[in-house]
């Protein structure tokens, strides 16, 4: 294993860097205010490179492995203060675009992938229902061939990148007596008859990334956008689940990174009782741990992108990965705001949206407590 | 029409770096005065005015990341010139001459100075040496008369002067010029196919003597804190003995 960059990624790295430090980072108050999501930057980030970075290069993509990739989305988490972009970008990369590329037909990913990549088109998925969330696959909404077509009948909720998205893979069952092995997946296009994504969901954090109540009524689908088999659905979910869970939060270990050095310079320079808060060690301590969470978030983020690009077994390793930098970063963000004090719970010190915008963590891509499951499954409890 | 884009490396602005450090550690970037020139280069490309860029510059190999920075924003090819010294702006116009004969470009357009040592006399210093007309600090650049000619905008400190010059020309670029594009990542796949030519200043038959030698830096003196004074004679009177500016 050897995390030391050769110069093309350390090129490759620092393009990141500068990139989104100057093009990213514009109103990004306001806009999380209004729960207004940035276009433009989106546009941006598909023509620089980053919803590419994984697709093979024949398909529009940078053909970078998962760890080169996962390090490019740490640097942008980094740079980029708009958390509600990457959390839009992370849910197109890992439920629209890798599906795509492992289960898509030649045809399908023809048609997707290359705008999937530039920015011109945005996917998601639609999965978790009113009823049906941690127990994902009792899900209820139904799929019915009907010669050249699917019918649609349901509705999907949390769903993220809903009302911006071109494209989503929405799994349906086919036939309910079947249970797990009738769940399907189809892409379903924006403009599907019967197809509704236009009621938003306020929310607390990543606010301006959208999220929408989706719902199916006779909606059409043709047959051929049946993405992989019929009835492979589960299989295919559980596969890009696993690369969410590994690598949705490397863009957190960069806001964590940058909250650690907002806060350090913060401790350095504010002073109270005739010194730098940070000479008090009861500050200096929770700077040390946020230091010990963002290195071993790194560590364990990287030796999980190093493992998915020498194909190992990494659904243990995705769901510690999961479970423990979304840990990391709400205690980060929370940390980081006792240390700001008063100013801290101001919006315009930009702390308080970080914690805001860290706390969905713990429940999207399965909650802190279904990863403590598969994890206690996976160590023979 | 072939444009020849001088460009020196530069640590990063942006980043903070000690002077007198040995800059190992600081990371470099394309001076961005120069990166304005490369930009507006492209854009004399890609409205069809010019055919070809070659991006210049001279440095040790560290230098090859901002060659490829240039060639990912869009320079077609670069030549590099082997040599770590620090030189002086009338060195570099020597060795710049050699490479602009060679190259026979119609346009040499380069930032009208570097940010470190902000010295404002290569661009200048080159046009001499050439014998070439030159357009100093523009802010707007159109050709004319199917580009035998050039209509340049100068940014002065009495106002925007409009001049025209005959081609082939030297212009330096101020910083209203354009806003330069953002490396791409697939733009940073592609330049790395991209030749470097890599030459010598012996190679180019220059020879290297520094007229400058750089003695030492430091930091400004840190602003101390500010008093108050309870008349005007009282400030005069500071003023004159221990500020000694009267």
């Amino acid at each position: 294993m050897d995390f030391a960059w050769s110069d093309q990624q350390r090129e490759l790295l620092d393009a990141v860097g500068r990139f989104a430090r100057e093009q990213l980072n514009y109103d990004v108050i306001e806009n999380d205010r209004n729960a207004v999501f940035n276009h433009e930057a989106w546009k941006k980030c598909g023509e620089f490179g980053i919803q590419g970075l994984l697709v093979p290069t024949e398909y529009g993509g940078l053909g970078q492995d998962p760890l080169t990739t996962v390090a490019a989305l740490e640097r942008l988490g980094y740079a980029c203060k708009d958390n509600g972009l990457l959390f839009s970008i992370n849910a197109h990369m890992w439920t629209a675009v890798i599906p795509l590329v492992f289960n898509g037909t030649e045809a399908q990913k023809r048609k997707y992938l290359p705008g999937l990549c530039d920015g011109s088109l945005i996917g998601g998925n639609a999965m978790s229902e009113p009823n049906s969330g941690s127990d994902a696959f009792a899900l209820g909404t139904t799929a019915t061939r009907q010669g050249g077509k699917y019918i649609l009948n349901g509705s999907k909720i949390f769903c993220t990148n809903g009302p911006i998205a071109d494209v989503l893979v929405v799994f349906a069952n086919v036939d309910k007596s079947r249970g797990h092995d009738g769940i399907t997946a189809l892409l379903v296009d924006k403009d599907a008859p019967g197809f509704d994504a236009s009621h938003k969901i306020e929310k607390m954090g990543v606010r301006t990334s959208p999220m929408a109540e989706v719902f199916f009524e006779n909606c059409e689908v043709p047959a051929e956008n049946l993405l992989g088999k019929e009835g492979g659905g589960t299989f295919l979910f559980t596969r890009s689940m696993t690369w969410e869970r590994g690598c949705i939060l490397a863009s957190a270990v960069g806001s964590m990174q940058r909250l650690l050095e907002k806060c350090i310079r913060y401790a350095n320079e504010r002073k109270q009782g005739g010194q730098s808060i940070g000479k008090y060690q009861l500050v200096a301590s929770k700077l040390v741990d946020m230091k010990l969470r963002v290195e071993s978030s790194r560590h364990m983020l990287y030796h999980y992108g190093w493992l998915a690009g020498h194909r190992k077994a990494v659904y243990l390793e995705a769901a510690m990965t999961k479970l423990h930098l979304a840990e990391a970063w709400v205690k980060c963000a929370e940390d980081a705001i006792q240390i700001h004090g008063g100013y801290g719970y101001m919006t315009e010190y930009e702390v308080e949206r970080e914690l805001r915008d860290a706390i969905g963590a713990k429940l999207y891509s399965g909650t802190s407590e279904i990863q403590r499951n598969i994890i206690a499954s996976l160590i023979g409890l | 029409m072939k444009i020849l884009v001088p460009f020196k490396s530069v640590l990063d602005p942006y980043e903070a770096a000690a002077p007198g450090g040995s800059g190992a550690t600081a990371k470099s970037v394309i001076n961005p005065f120069d990166e304005i020139a490369i930009e507006e280069a492209l854009r004399i490309r890609e409205r069809g005015e010019a055919t070809e860029i070659v991006g210049l510059t001279i440095g040790p190999a560290a230098v090859d990341e901002q060659v490829r920075a240039a060639m990912a924003m869009g320079v077609d090819r670069a030549i590099r010139v082997d040599d770590a010294r620090s030189l002086d702006p009338y060195t570099v116009a020597r060795i710049l001459r050699v490479l602009v004969e060679e190259e026979g470009p119609q346009v040499v357009l380069m930032g009208k100075q570097a940010v470190d040592d902000d010295s404002n006399q290569t661009g200048q210093m080159l046009a001499g040496l050439l014998g070439w007309p030159q357009a100093t600090f523009i802010s707007k650049v159109e050709f004319l008369e199917n580009k035998t000619r050039a209509r340049c905008t100068r940014e002065t400190d009495a106002g925007l002067e409009v001049i025209e010059v005959n081609l082939p020309a030297v212009m330096t670029a101020d910083l209203r010029l354009n806003e330069p594009r953002y490396v791409s990542l697939p733009g940073l796949m592609k330049a790395r196919k991209k030749p470097i030519d890599v030459r010598t200043c012996e190679q180019l038959g220059v020879k290297v003597q520094p007229l400058t030698t750089v003695i030492s830096t430091a930091r400004p003196p840190k602003r101390c804190a500010g008093m108050r004074v309870e008349s005007v004679e009282q400030l005069v009177l500071k003023l004159k003995e221990e500020a000694k500016v009267l």
